[in-house]
C-alpha cells in the first residue's frame, strides 16, 4: 500500500513541482533557457507517466481497484469540510496515462515547433498549468478538487488561444473562450455547492456509494439527482463545446499548432464528457437527465456533422470532427449505461482514448495538408472524389442550399447566443450601472466619475 | 411636335443609356486599376519569389517604399533601434553614416542652423542617437520617474558635456548674475532670469557651499530643461496634415470604436474560402459555376437564414438584385452611389475597400487570371463581382453600427458627416514633446544653456522645423542606406580583390558539375572545388533551358518545371524499363488500394459514423505513429522508406523524351522533342553557362528541390526557376540529350564538338537533406564505372562538409558537429513534423554576380550570392546571351531579394508573421488561425535571420554593354534607374568596377585591397553562426 501511495503522490507531485520552478523562475523575470525548459516538462512527465502506468500495472495484478490519497482538508466546520483528495481508479487512472503520453509527446513537439519564438516561456509555463489542471481534474476524488483542475485548464487554454496577443483576433477569440468556460465554470461551482447541502460533503466516494467506478450507487434521490445533473450538463457542454456552445471551438484554434492539438483535438475537449462519466452513478438515477444528455450529445454530433462538410480550412474541419465524437461520446454517456448496466462506461471511455490519439495526430499533422493531398493524389492516380452522398441526391434543391448555408455560418450558435444570451445580460447590467450611477450621485448630490471612453488608436501609417 | 419630343426622349433615353454603359465601364477601369494594389501572390503549392511592392517599380525604391507603407500600412525599413543596434556591433561604421548623410544632403550639408552648429552634425547626432520621444504623458513620467534631468545623458560627447558644465558655472557666477540684472528690459531676459533665480534658490547659493559635481549637472540640466520648455511653448503646432480618410468604416470606427470590416469578413472569409476552394470541402459551393455574385445571392436569399442582427433585410435586398437582373457592375454603382462616392473618389474608394481583405481579393484576382494553375478555374470578373458583395454587405453592417452605436439612421452618404461631428478633435500637446528633444540634442551636441536662451521665438520656430525635417522615415532612409553601403562596399571590395588573382580554367578537368544558380548551391560548388583543382563547377537557371510538363511514373498529373512566365510547349513522362512493367503495374494497383483506403479513412475520421466506428475501434493504433513520429523522426522515417520500397515504382526507370509525332503534346507520340528541339535546348544551355571547351569525362547536370514536413511553403524552398518544384527531371532530360549521338552530330555541325568520351549525368540535389541523387546510372559503360563510382564518393563527401556548413547557421545544431553528424542533422530536420524551419531557404541571400567562374572561384560567399555563369568572352557583340540570361536572372533573384527584404521589414504586414498557428485553407493558402485574411509574403521562420538590403549585381561586362541590355528591357531598366537593385560591372579583362548610381556609371574605388585567407571554408567558418566576411579559400 505504501508502495501505491508513493507512486500515487509522483504521478500528482511531478506537475505541480514542474509548475512551481517554470512558475517561480518566470515571476523572477529571468528567462530560462529552451533547452532547461524542455528538459523539465519531459522530466516531469516521465516520472508522472511511470508512476501512473506502475500503479495501472499493480491495480490489475493485484485486483485493487481504488487508491486514495488524502492531501488534507482546507475548510472543516461540523458538517461540512473541503478536502483536498486524489483517486485512483478505473476511469481516472486510463485518463491520466492519456493525458501524461499525449502532454509528453506534444511537449517534446512544441519544444522543436516554438524554438526562437518570443512566448517559448510563457507557452510552457502555461503548459505545465494545463498538465496540473488535467492531472488534478482526471484524479479528483472531491468535487472542489475536480473544479481546481477544471479552472487550471480552462485559464490556460484561454491564455493559449490569446497566444498571439499583438493581434486583435486571437485576443477577442481567446476572451470568447474564456466567457463560455465561465458559464461552464458557474454551473460546475453551484452542482458543488448542491452535492454539499446534500451529502455534506463534496467527496464522491460519498455520492457514490461504496462500488468503484463504474459499479458505484449514488446516495441521493432521482430528483436531486436531476438538478445537480443538469448543472453538470451545462458545465460539460461548456467545457466540451457541446450545443449551444460549440461556436467557440473553430475560434480557439488561433494558438499554435501544438496546444491546437493537445486541447482542443484531444484533451480539454473530453473533459466535459470525463465530467459525466464520473458521475455516471448519478446520472443512472434519473432517466430524465439521461433523455436530456443523449439529445444534447445527438444535436452536437449531428450540427457539427453537418458543418464539417462545408470547411474549407483544415484546421476549423477537425475541430468541427472532433465536436461530432465528443457528441456521439456524450451520447453514449446517456444511452449505453442505462441500457446495458454499468460496465458499458467503458465504451464511451475507450472512445475518448482512441479518438483523442487519432484526433491529435490528425491535427498535428494538419500544415501538411497540401502534401498528404499530392501523394494521395499521386497514388490513386486522379484528383481526390468529393464524396457524394446518397442523401444529397434525394433532398430538394433548395432545402440542400439552406442547410449549406446553415452549416457555412456554423448552425448560427454563436449569432443565436449573442442574440438571446449576451444582449440581453449587456443589457440588464449597462442598465443596472445606470441605476447604480443615478443612485451614487443622488448620495453624494454630484455626479460620479464619466465612463471612461478609450479612444481606438489609429492603425494609420503614421510619419513620426 | 409629337414626333420631335418622342424622338428627343427616345435621344435622351439612348444618351442615358449610353452615359450609363460609359459610367459602367468607368467603374470596370477602376477597379481593375484598384486591383494593382492587390498581392500578386498564387497559391501557395506554386511559391514564385517577386517583389512584394511591384506595383510600385516606377518610382524610386526610396519613395516606393514610403507611398507603399502609407498605402499597406507597412514599415518602409527596419526599426530605427535595429539600426543602432547594428551601429553598436559595427555592422554600420560611423564612415559609412557619414558618407550616406553626405551624399544625402550634398550641398546642404554644411549649411550652419543658427548658431548652433551645421546641419550634417545635428543630423548625425539624431542618427547616431536614439532620442527618446512619445506622448506627452510618457515624456512627463520619463522626466519625473528617471534620472533624465539629474545626469547628462551617458553618450552625450566628453567636448559638449564640458561645454555645458562650463556654461552653467560661468552663468551662476555672482558677477554675471548681476550683470544681468543690469540689462533689464527684454521679457527673455526676465524669465531667463526667473529660472535662474529659481535654480539658484532651489539649490542654494554656488559660491556658499561647495558645489559638487552631480549638483552642478543637476542644476544644468533643470536650468536647461526649463528653458527648452519656455522656448518650445507657443511655436506654429506642426503643420502635419491629417491622413486622408476614406472609407465610411474608418470614420466610424474613430467615432464609435466599432469596426465594420469584423463583421463583413467574418461573412467574407468563409465565403471567399468555399467560393475558391481547390476541392477540400465534402460538399460544393451550391451555384459556384454561375460566379461569385450570383452563388452569394442564391445562398443568402434563402428565408430563414441568418439571425446576425446587421444582416436584416439582405435576403430581400439579394433577392431584389437577383430577380431585378442588376448585374455586378451596375449594383456596384449602385452601392457607390448610396455611399455617396462621386466618381472621382472611386478609385481611391475601391482600392482601400479591396486593401480591407486583400489576401483573399488578391487571390480571387490570381486564380481567375491564370486558370491554368488551379484545379477548379472561376469565372473571369470575380473580383467585381467580390467588390459589388463587399460593398452590399458594407452598407448593412454600416447602417447597422450607425444605428446601434452612433444613433444615426439617415442616408449613407451623410454618415462621414455625422460621424465626424463625433470624433473628439483633441490635439496632442507638441510643445513638450519638442522640448524634450532639443533637451535630448542639446546634451548630444553641446548647446548651453545661455546659447539656447538667447534664441528668439522666431529662431527657436526655425530650430524645431529644422529638427522635425527630419524625420523617422528619413532617420530610417539614412540608416538603411548606411547599413546597406557597409555590405555592397565590403562585397565589391571582394569581388575587386579576388578578381585580380587571375585564375585560368583546369587544363584537363576530371568532371564538371553544373548547378542552379541557387545561393544555396554556392557553397556546394566551393566545397566541390576545394575537393580537387581539377573540378570545374557551373550555374545555369535550375530548369536548365528545358521548360517541360513532367509526369513521373508514380504521378497523376503534368507538373510544369519552369519559370512561371514560361509555358511549356513540350511534355515529358517517365516510363518503367520495360522487363519491370508488370511489376509496375501490380504496384501501381497496390498504391490505388492503398491510396483510396487511406483517403476514405482520412474522410471518414472526420465523418459521423465511420469516425465514431474508427475512433472507437481503432483510434488508439493512431498513437504508434504519433509517439514515433515526434519522438524518433528519423527512425519512424526510416521505417517508412523501407515500407515505401516495396510500393514505389521499380527504380529502373527511363524518361519519354523523342517524340514520334509532328506537335508536341500531353499524350502517345506526342510526348517529348524533336532531335532538332534537343539540339537547340543542348547548345543554348552550353553557350549560356560558356562550356563549349575542354569537357571532363563526366559532366554533372544538378538540379534541386526541397523536402519537408509540416510546411505549407513549401514549394518556396524548391527550385525557383521550377516554380517552386523539383528541377531533377530537367538536369535528367538535358543530360540525356546531350549523350544522344544523333544531338551531338548537330552540336558538332554548328561548331560544338563533344568529346566521344565525355558522359553527361543529370542529379537531384535535396536542398534540405543535403542529399544527390543521380539518374540513368545503370546506362554508365561498365567500363568506367569504377571512376563514376569515384566521382560520386567525392559528392557524397561534398554533401556532408555542405550539410557542416549549414548547420552552423542553426541554433539548435551545436557547432560541434562532425561533418557526417551534420548531415543525419539535417536529414532528421528534412522528416520532422515539429520542425518550422527544415530549411533556411534563401535566407542570407544578398548578392548576385553574373560571370565566369574562374572569377569567383575560391571567394568564400557565405553562402549569400546567386551565381550565374556568362562568358562575356562568348557573347557576341550585341551581348544576345548576357541578355537572356539577365532577362530570367534580374526577375528571379531580385524577385527573391526584394521579397525577403519585405517580409523581414514587416513581418506582419508584408509577410506571412510566423507559421506556427497557421491553417491551411482552400489548398490555397494560410490564414491564422480558424478565420482570418489569406497570408501572403514569407513566414517569420523564413527571414528571421535574414539582413534586409536591396539585392546587388555585379555582372561581368562593360557599362556600355550593360546600358544597352537596359535600354532594350525595360523592367530591368526601370529596377536598375529606381535603384530597386544596386548594379555595378566587373570589367572582362581587368578587375576594375563601375557602379551604376544616378542614372550613370562610375568607377569604383575600392576602400581596401586587403582580403583575409584561410585554408579552407572549413576553417573560416566553423565556430562562428552568424554572417562571416569574404576571406580567399584556396580552390
Amino acid at each position: 500500500m505504501l508502495t501505491e501511495t508513493l507512486l500515487a503522490w509522483i504521478v500528482v507531485g511531478a506537475p505541480t513541482v514542474l509548475l512551481c520552478v517554470l512558475g517561480a523562475w518566470s515571476l523572477t523575470g529571468r528567462r530560462l533557457s529552451e533547452r532547461f525548459m524542455a528538459r523539465a516538462v519531459q522530466a516531469a512527465i516521465v516520472a508522472g507517466l511511470l508512476a501512473s502506468s506502475a500503479i495501472l500495472t499493480i491495480m490489475l495484478v493485484s485486483d485493487s481497484r481504488h487508491i486514495v490519497i488524502e492531501v488534507g482538508h482546507w475548510v472543516v466546520v461540523p458538517d461540512y469540510h473541503f478536502s483536498l483528495r486524489f483517486m485512483f481508479d478505473r476511469l481516472s487512472v486510463p485518463f491520466v496515462i492519456l493525458s501524461y503520453v499525449l502532454c509528453g509527446t506534444i511537449g517534446s513537439f512544441g519544444s522543436r515547433y516554438l524554438h526562437r519564438e518570443t512566448g517559448f516561456n510563457r507557452f510552457f509555463v502555461l503548459y505545465a498549468v494545463f498538465l496540473l489542471g488535467m492531472v488534478a481534474t482526471s484524479l479528483a476524488g472531491t468535487i472542489e478538487t475536480l473544479f481546481a483542475g477544471w479552472e487550471l485548464v480552462g485559464l490556460s487554454s484561454a491564455l493559449l488561444v490569446a497566444f498571439y496577443h499583438e493581434r486583435p483576433a486571437p485576443v477577442r477569440n481567446g476572451l470568447r473562450v474564456w466567457s463560455v468556460y465561465r458559464v461552464s465554470d458557474a454551473a460546475l461551482l453551484m452542482a458543488a455547492l448542491m452535492l454539499h447541502r446534500m451529502t455534506g460533503e463534496g467527496n464522491f466516494d460519498a455520492l457514490m456509494g461504496t462500488g468503484s467506478w463504474p459499479f458505484g450507487e449514488a446516495t441521493i434521490t432521482g430528483g436531486q439527482a436531476l438538478v445537480v445533473g443538469l448543472l453538470l450538463v451545462v458545465a460539460a457542454a461548456g467545457k466540451s463545446a457541446l450545443v449551444p456552445f460549440s461556436g467557440w471551438l473553430p475560434r480557439a484554434m488561433e494558438g499554435p499548432t501544438p496546444s491546437s492539438a493537445v486541447f482542443y483535438g484531444s484533451l480539454s475537449v473530453h473533459l466535459g464528457a470525463f465530467l459525466l462519466l464520473r458521475v455516471s452513478p448519478v446520472l443512472a438515477l434519473s432517466p430524465l437527465l439521461c433523455g436530456v444528455i443523449v439529445a444534447l450529445g445527438l444535436t452536437t454530433a449531428v450540427l457539427s456533422a453537418i458543418t464539417e462538410r462545408v470547411q474549407t480550412d483544415i484546421k476549423s474541419a477537425l475541430s468541427y470532427a472532433s465536436l461530432t465524437q465528443v457528441g456521439i461520446i456524450v451520447a453514449e454517456i446517456g444511452l449505453l449505461p442505462p441500457l446495458l448496466g454499468p460496465w458499458a462506461c467503458y465504451i464511451p471511455l475507450v472512445h475518448i482514448l482512441g479518438h483523442a490519439c487519432l484526433r491529435t495526430l490528425q491535427f498535428l499533422r494538419a500544415p501538411t495538408l497540401l502534401q498528404d493531398y499530392r501523394l494521395l493524389e499521386n497514388a490513386i492516380g486522379a484528383r481526390l472524389p468529393r464524396s457524394n452522398a446518397l442523401l444529397q441526391l434525394l433532398i430538394p434543391r433548395p432545402i440542400q442550399i439552406w442547410f449549406y448555408r446553415f452549416a457555412m455560418e456554423r448552425c448560427y450558435l454563436d449569432a443565436w447566443l449573442d442574440d438571446f444570451v449576451v444582449d440581453p445580460v449587456l443589457r440588464l447590467f449597462q442598465s443596472l450601472d445606470g441605476l447604480e450611477r443615478r443612485w451614487t450621485t443622488f448620495l453624494a448630490g454630484r455626479p460620479s466619475h464619466p465612463r471612461e471612453h478609450v479612444q481606438p488608436t489609429a492603425t494609420i501609417f503614421e510619419e513620426r | 411636335m409629337s414626333t420631335t419630343e418622342a424622338m428627343t426622349s427616345r435621344q435622351s433615353e439612348k444618351q442615358r443609356h449610353d452615359d450609363r454603359a460609359g459610367r459602367l465601364e468607368r467603374l470596370r477601369h477602376a477597379i481593375e486599376h484598384a486591383g494593382h494594389l492587390l498581392p500578386s501572390q498564387g497559391p501557395i503549392t506554386v511559391f514564385v519569389h517577386h517583389n512584394t511592392l511591384h506595383a510600385f517599380e516606377d518610382l524610386p525604391f526610396d519613395e516606393a517604399v514610403k507611398s507603399g507603407g502609407k498605402t499597406f500600412g507597412c514599415e518602409p525599413y527596419l526599426a530605427e533601434e535595429r539600426y543602432r543596434e547594428a551601429l553598436e556591433r559595427g555592422r554600420i561604421r560611423a564612415v559609412d553614416l557619414e558618407a550616406v548623410l553626405r551624399r544625402d544632403l550634398s550641398r546642404r550639408s554644411d549649411e550652419p542652423i543658427l548658431s548652433l552648429g551645421t546641419r550634417f552634425d545635428l543630423r548625425l547626432a539624431m542618427l547616431t542617437h536614439s532620442i527618446q520621444s512619445g506622448p506627452a504623458a510618457e515624456l512627463r513620467w520619463f522626466v519625473a520617474e528617471t534620472d533624465a534631468l539629474e545626469r547628462i545623458r551617458p553618450d552625450a560627447p566628453p567636448a559638449a558635456r564640458e561645454r555645458l558644465l562650463a556654461d552653467a558655472r560661468r552663468w551662476a557666477q555672482p558677477d554675471s548674475i548681476e550683470a544681468r540684472q543690469g540689462t533689464q528690459g527684454r521679457a527673455e531676459e526676465d524669465r531667463l532670469h526667473k529660472i535662474m533665480a529659481d535654480a539658484l534658490h532651489h539649490f542654494g547659493d554656488p559660491t556658499k557651499n561647495d558645489w559638487s559635481s552631480r549638483t552642478w549637472e543637476k542644476f544644468m540640466l533643470q536650468t536647461l530643461w526649463r528653458i527648452c520648455r519656455e522656448g518650445t511653448r507657443n511655436l506654429k503646432p506642426v503643420a502635419a496634415s491629417p491622413p486622408a480618410i476614406t472609407r465610411h468604416r474608418d470614420l466610424l470606427f474613430q467615432a464609435t470604436a466599432c469596426d465594420i470590416d469584423l463583421l463583413v469578413n467574418d461573412v467574407l472569409i468563409r465565403y471567399c474560402a468555399a467560393y475558391l476552394d481547390q476541392g477540400f470541402a465534402h460538399r460544393l459551393l451550391p451555384d459556384r459555376d454561375r460566379g461569385f455574385f450570383q452563388s452569394f445571392c442564391t445562398i443568402h436569399r434563402q428565408p430563414f437564414g441568418s439571425p446576425e442582427r446587421w444582416q436584416r433585410g439582405l435576403e430581400q435586398e439579394l433577392t431584389r438584385l437577383q430577380d431585378g437582373q442588376i448585374g455586378p457592375l451596375a449594383c456596384l454603382a449602385e452601392s457607390l452611389d448610396r455611399l455617396g462616392i462621386r466618381e472621382e473618389k472611386w478609385d481611391q474608394y475601391l482600392s482601400a475597400t479591396l486593401l480591407s481583405l486583400r489576401g483573399w481579393a488578391g487571390m480571387i484576382q490570381q486564380v481567375e487570371s491564370r486558370s491554368d494553375r488551379v484545379v477548379h478555374a472561376i469565372r473571369p470578373g470575380s473580383l467585381v463581382e467580390f467588390l459589388a458583395i463587399r460593398l452590399v454587405l458594407e452598407r448593412f453592417a454600416l447602417q447597422f453600427v450607425a444605428r446601434e452605436a452612433l444613433g444615426y439612421t439617415g442616408p449613407l452618404a451623410d454618415l462621414p458627416k455625422a460621424a465626424k461631428a463625433r470624433i473628439p478633435h483633441a490635439t496632442p500637446p507638441v510643445a513638450e514633446k519638442r522640448a524634450f528633444v532639443v533637451f535630448q540634442l542639446a546634451q548630444l551636441l553641446g548647446w548651453t544653456p545661455s546659447e539656447l536662451h538667447r534664441l528668439s521665438k522666431q529662431e527657436w520656430s526655425t530650430l524645431i522645423e529644422e529638427i522635425e525635417s527630419f524625420s523617422n522615415i528619413d532617420r530610417r532612409r539614412i540608416l538603411h542606406g548606411a547599413y546597406e553601403r557597409r555590405y555592397f562596399n565590403q562585397a565589391l571590395d571582394a569581388v575587386a580583390t579576388h578578381a585580380k588573382r587571375s585564375a585560368s580554367r583546369p587544363e584537363k578537368p576530371w568532371f564538371q558539375a553544373v548547378f542552379c544558380i541557387d545561393d544555396r548551391e554556392e557553397s556546394f560548388r566551393r566545397h566541390l572545388e576545394e575537393a580537387s583543382s581539377d573540378i570545374e563547377t557551373f550555374a545555369a537557371a535550375g530548369f536548365f533551358n528545358v521548360p517541360i510538363y513532367f509526369k513521373g511514373a508514380a504521378d497523376a498529373h503534368y507538373t510544369p518545371l519552369c519559370p512561371v512566365i514560361i509555358r511549356p510547349k513540350h511534355w515529358v513522362t517517365e516510363e518503367v524499363a520495360h522487363p519491370h512493367h508488370e511489376e509496375h503495374v501490380r504496384r501501381t494497383s497496390l498504391r490505388r488500394a492503398i491510396g483510396t483506403a487511406t483517403h476514405r479513412i482520412h474522410v471518414g475520421s472526420r465523418t459521423f459514423t465511420s469516425g465514431a466506428l474508427l475512433s472507437a475501434g481503432v483510434g488508439l493504433l493512431a498513437s504508434v505513429p504519433l509517439i514515433s513520429r515526434i519522438l524518433l523522426p528519423r527512425l519512424a522515417a526510416r521505417v517508412r522508406q523501407s515500407f515505401s520500397r516495396f510500393i514505389e515504382p521499380p527504380p529502373l526507370t527511363q524518361l519519354r523524351l523523342e517524340r514520334t509525332e509532328e506537335t508536341a503534346g500531353p499524350e502517345g507520340g506526342h510526348i517529348g522533342f524533336s532531335v532538332e528541339e534537343m539540339a537547340n535546348a543542348a547548345e543554348m544551355l552550353l553557350r549560356d553557362i560558356g562550356l563549349t571547351s575542354r569537357y571532363g569525362r563526366f559532366v554533372l547536370i544538378i538540379g534541386h528541390g526541397s523536402s519537408s514536413l509540416n510546411n505549407p511553403h513549401m514549394s518556396a524552398y524548391g527550385c525557383g526557376a521550377c516554380a517552386g518544384a523539383y528541377g531533377g527531371p530537367n538536369a535528367r532530360a538535358v543530360s540525356q540529350m546531350l549523350n544522344d549521338p544523333r544531338v551531338r552530330t548537330i552540336l558538332a555541325e554548328r561548331g560544338l564538338p563533344l568529346p566521344d568520351d565525355t558522359l553527361f549525368v543529370g542529379g537531384f540535389h535535396n536542398t534540405c537533406k543535403d542529399s544527390v541523387t543521380f539518374y540513368d546510372v545503370d546506362r554508365i559503360p561498365a567500363s568506367i564505372r569504377a571512376d563514376f563510382d569515384e566521382v560520386r564518393k567525392t559528392i557524397e563527401e561534398t554533401c556532408d562538409r555542405n550539410a557542416h556548413e549549414r548547420c552552423r547557421r542553426f541554433e539548435s545544431a551545436p557547432l560541434s558537429l562532425s561533418p557526417a553528424g551534420a548531415r543525419r542533422h539535417v536529414e532528421e530536420r528534412s522528416e520532422d513534423l515539429a520542425q518550422p524551419r527544415p530549411e533556411l531557404g534563401h535566407v542570407t541571400n544578398a548578392v548576385t554576380i553574373v560571370g565566369r567562374r574562374s572569377r569567383t572561384r575560391g571567394l568564400y560567399l557565405d553562402r549569400r550570392a546567386f551565381l550565374t555563369c556568362y562568358d562575356p568572352t562568348q557573347d557576341d557583340a550585341d551581348a544576345t546571351i548576357l541578355l537572356r540570361l539577365l532577362q530570367a536572372a534580374i526577375p528571379v533573384c531580385a524577385g527573391i531579394g526584394l521579397e525577403y527584404y519585405f517580409s523581414h521589414v514587416d513581418p506582419q504586414g508584408y509577410g506571412c508573421s510566423t507559421k506556427l498557428p497557421q491553417n491551411v485553407s482552400a489548398l490555397l493558402g494560410v490564414m491564422d488561425g480558424a478565420a482570418s485574411d489569406l497570408r501572403t509574403g514569407l513566414p517569420w521562420q523564413m527571414v528571421e535571420i535574414h539582413e534586409p538590403l536591396r539585392p546587388l549585381f555585379v555582372i561581368e561586362t562593360t557599362p556600355e554593354v550593360m546600358l544597352n541590355v537596359m535600354e532594350r528591357n525595360a523592367s530591368i531598366g526601370q529596377l536598375c534607374h529606381n535603384e530597386w537593385i544596386l548594379l555595378a560591372t566587373l570589367s572582362p579583362d581587368s578587375s576594375d568596377l563601375h557602379l551604376f548610381r544616378d542614372g550613370v556609371f562610375q568607377p569604383y574605388t575600392p576602400e581596401t585591397t586587403e582580403l583575409p585567407s584561410a585554408k579552407s571554408s572549413f576553417d573560416w567558418y566553423s565556430g562562428w553562426r552568424n554572417n562571416l566576411d569574404f576571406a580567399q579559400i584556396p580552390a
